[in-house]
Order: C-alpha cells, then structure tokens, then sequence
C-alpha cells in the first residue's frame, strides 16, 4: 500500500533532523497506527547510518603544498622572481649559463669553491631530461618522500661522467636539502631547475646545499670522472630539523650492491 | 577573505587548510578515485583563488566552495565517461544476500551503490552525508528551492536502497 506523501515527508525530516516538535508529534501518531510507515522509518534510518558511517577520509599529504605551489604569486613576489632572472644576465652568472640552458629551464644562484678547480662537463643537453618525470628501470636509483614538511621523489642515473640526481618535490616552506658525498674525485658540474626560479644552491667540497619551497624540479649534476661507486647522503631539513635523511647509491654498470 | 582578496596567499592557506578535507571527501564520494579526487580538489582551490573577485559575499563562502566542487566532480564524470565504466564495474558486485554481510561489506556496498546513481542524487548524498548540511544549505549550494531539496533526497535514498537491495545488502 503506497504511503501518504505528507508521511513519507516526515519520515525524512524525522531522520535528516530537521523535524519540528509539532511535526515529530503528528508523526509519532502517524506511525503508531501504520505498519508500513513504520517498516519505511526502519528502513531509512538504517540508510542513513549506513551513509553517515562512510570513512571520512584524510587528503594526500602533500595536495596542499601543491595547490599553494600552483596558485599564482602578487605581484611583489613576482617582482622578486623577476630579480633572479636580472642577476643570472651578470658575468658571474654566465659561466653556471654553460652548464644548463634551454627553453624551460631556468638557472639559480650559484655560490662554489668547486666553479673553478675541475673540468666540467657540458651539460647543455641533459638539462631538458627534467622537464619529464624520471620513470623507474635499470640503472636508475630512486626514493620516495612523503613527509608533511617535503614530498615527491629523488632520483639517481648517470650519463657518461655525469651523474644527475633529480629531484621532484613539493614543500609546505623553505627547506634545506643537503646533498654529501665523501668520494673527493667527484665534484659539482651544474644546476638546473625547471621554471622555477626562485631556489638558491652552494657547492662546497664534498656537499651541495639547496633551499626549495613549493613544488619544484631541479637536477643537480656531478662529475664522476673515475665511474666510481658512490653513496650520496640526502638530509632534508626543515626549521632547523631533519626531517628526513636517506642514502642514494651509483653502482658501475654489472656490479650489484 | 578580506585579505584573500586582496591577494594575500596566507590568508588563502587558511581557507584552504578549513575546506582542504571536506572538499576531498566530497570529490572522492563522486568519483570514487583517490588520484581523481586529488586532482579535482587542486582544480577546485585553483578556480577558487581565480575567481575570488567573483564571490559575492550575500552567500555562504562554502557553499561557493562546495558547488564548485560539486560542478567540477560533475565536469570530470562528463570528461572521463567515468560514470560508465564504473557502473559496468560495479554491475557485477551483487552476490546475492549474505547473512555475515558486516559493516565493511556494508561500506564497499554503499560506495558501490553511491556510484550508481545518477551524479545529481549523488551529489544531494554527498552534501548531505558526507559534508553535513542542512535543507537550506543544499538548497543554496545547488541552488534549487528546498522542496526539491526534499524530494532529491528522497528519489537518491530510494534509488539507493534499489541498488543495495540488489546486491543483498539491505
């Protein structure tokens, strides 16, 4: 037997909550006397908790990092931007200039001991390998962060001398990544980010150091002349802290571990 | 908001920090796909922080938030013809009642039956069940009078029960 439409009306308000005292009163007298509204009542209310139990759910770490790194900056912050691109135009900026060049590649500040002690390798047509996502295979070392301060992947690969460490990441503020290395016939060869102006990078005997914030995609670039085993040392800090430290390891072609 | 509009990203964060979380939920409820959900909340905050000029403050800030996020979850349905292949999907779930059916089963069964629905009952379900609100409040986020507010529910709940009683959930 179909039920009143008036019943069924406030069967629903009766279970969404949105019932007045009168209503509910009429109501109670309504089902008291009809079976079926109460089985459709019974029923309902079982359907809603089934929906009111449905998993609230918690968003990807790192979604709003991504979504403040995509929203576009004022002006101002633009301005300052704008004020890195002037700087790389200077002499002291043009010999980084030969190391990484292309379309979307920007440079950064860089600040080394290493710039003039060390044959360099041209890295001209490497640096637009970052403009697409490293894929997992052989020969390519990869790690995984997944940290509210920093997430994304880093990756390890050579090509001829060169190894190139990418580094896909997403960062909530300033953070610090600390690349070490202990081998001394290893050195820093160059630095490329994918536009994205805005980062700062020093080298120093042994280490690099880069400030990122935001969502990035850099390569750093190091000569590894001997095709040596090597053991990178990532630390990620943030405020002051680590927030993640890991190993990322070049093996010579046909050896393991 | 003041200060969103002024083009302040902090004050951005802040509002994205407090609708971060529903706004999510409500994709994944209409999608039923975490990395689709992912991307149409980011598509959502981006359209929000374009179009903050466009807001006009006599309306509840969610439920700008929400229908944006309710018509974007739409968009992406209508573009991937995801709808589709998940109900072929889900086609097959029902396997008749099962007396051990527990509340896990009954959740995999209800996200299931959700998806099969059209994404306008949907969507009435997911403001009211996933992001709490009112009659009124749904009726200002899909922006149709509260009787038909009413009446959604209804048809959505009805159809619902249709789809779990086939597969022997309920």
């Amino acid at each position: 037997m179909a039920i009143d439409p008036n019943i069924v009306e406030l069967i629903n308000a009766d279970i969404d909550g949105e019932i007045g005292p009168a209503d509910r009163q009429e109501l109670e007298a309504l089902l008291a006397d009809s079976p079926e509204a109460q089985a459709m009542h019974a029923e309902l209310s079982a359907l809603n908790s089934s929906l009111n139990e449905l998993p609230d759910l918690d968003p990807p770490v790192h979604l709003k990092h991504t979504i403040m790194a995509s929203i576009p900056k004022t002006e101002a912050q633009q301005r300052r931007s704008n004020m890195l691109h002037s700087l790389l135009a200077s002499p002291a900026m043009r010999y980084a200039g030969m190391f990484a060049a292309g379309s979307l590649i920007t440079l950064t500040l860089v600040s080394s001991d290493q710039l003039s002690n060390n044959a360099f390798t041209d890295v001209t047509g490497l640096v637009g390998t970052i403009s697409s996502e490293v894929p997992d295979g052989p020969g390519i070392q990869s790690t995984r962060i997944d940290r509210p301060e920093v997430a994304g992947r880093v990756s390890l690969r050579s090509s001829g001398p060169l190894l190139i460490v990418d580094f896909d990441l997403v960062s909530s503020g300033p953070v610090d990544i600390i690349a070490s290395y202990s081998d001394q016939t290893v050195w820093f060869n160059g630095f490329a980010q994918l536009e994205s102006p805005g980062a700062s990078i020093s080298a120093q005997s042994g280490r690099v150091t880069m400030q990122i914030e935001g969502k990035r995609r850099y390569a750093l670039f190091l000569h590894n002349a001997g095709d040596r085993n090597i053991s990178i040392n990532l630390q990620f800090m943030s405020q002051g802290q680590i927030v993640y430290d890991t190993d990322i390891q070049y093996t010579q072609p046909g050896q393991t571990g | 908001m003041e200060r969103c509009l002024k083009g302040d990203r902090q004050a951005f964060e802040a509002l994205l920090v407090k609708y971060e979380k529903p706004v999510y939920n409500a994709a994944y409820r209409m999608l039923h796909n975490p990395d689709d959900a992912r991307d149409v909340t980011q598509t959502v905050f981006l359209k929000v922080y374009e179009s903050l000029d466009q807001y006009d403050p006599s309306h509840r800030f969610f439920s700008w938030v929400y229908r944006i996020a309710l018509n974007e979850s739409i968009n992406w349905l209508k573009k991937s013809s995801r709808q589709e292949a998940l109900e072929h999907e889900t086609a097959d779930q029902g396997d008749g009642p099962e007396q051990q059916a527990d509340d896990a089963q009954l959740g995999e069964g209800m996200e299931a039956a959700l998806m099969m629905i059209k994404s306008e009952y949907r969507a009435v379900i997911v403001l009211k069940h996933v992001l709490g609100c009112s009659y009124i409040e749904i009726s200002e986020v899909l922006d149709i009078p509260e009787k038909k507010v009413k009446s959604r529910l209804y048809t959505a709940r009805q159809l619902l029960q249709e789809r779990l009683t086939k597969q022997g959930l309920h």
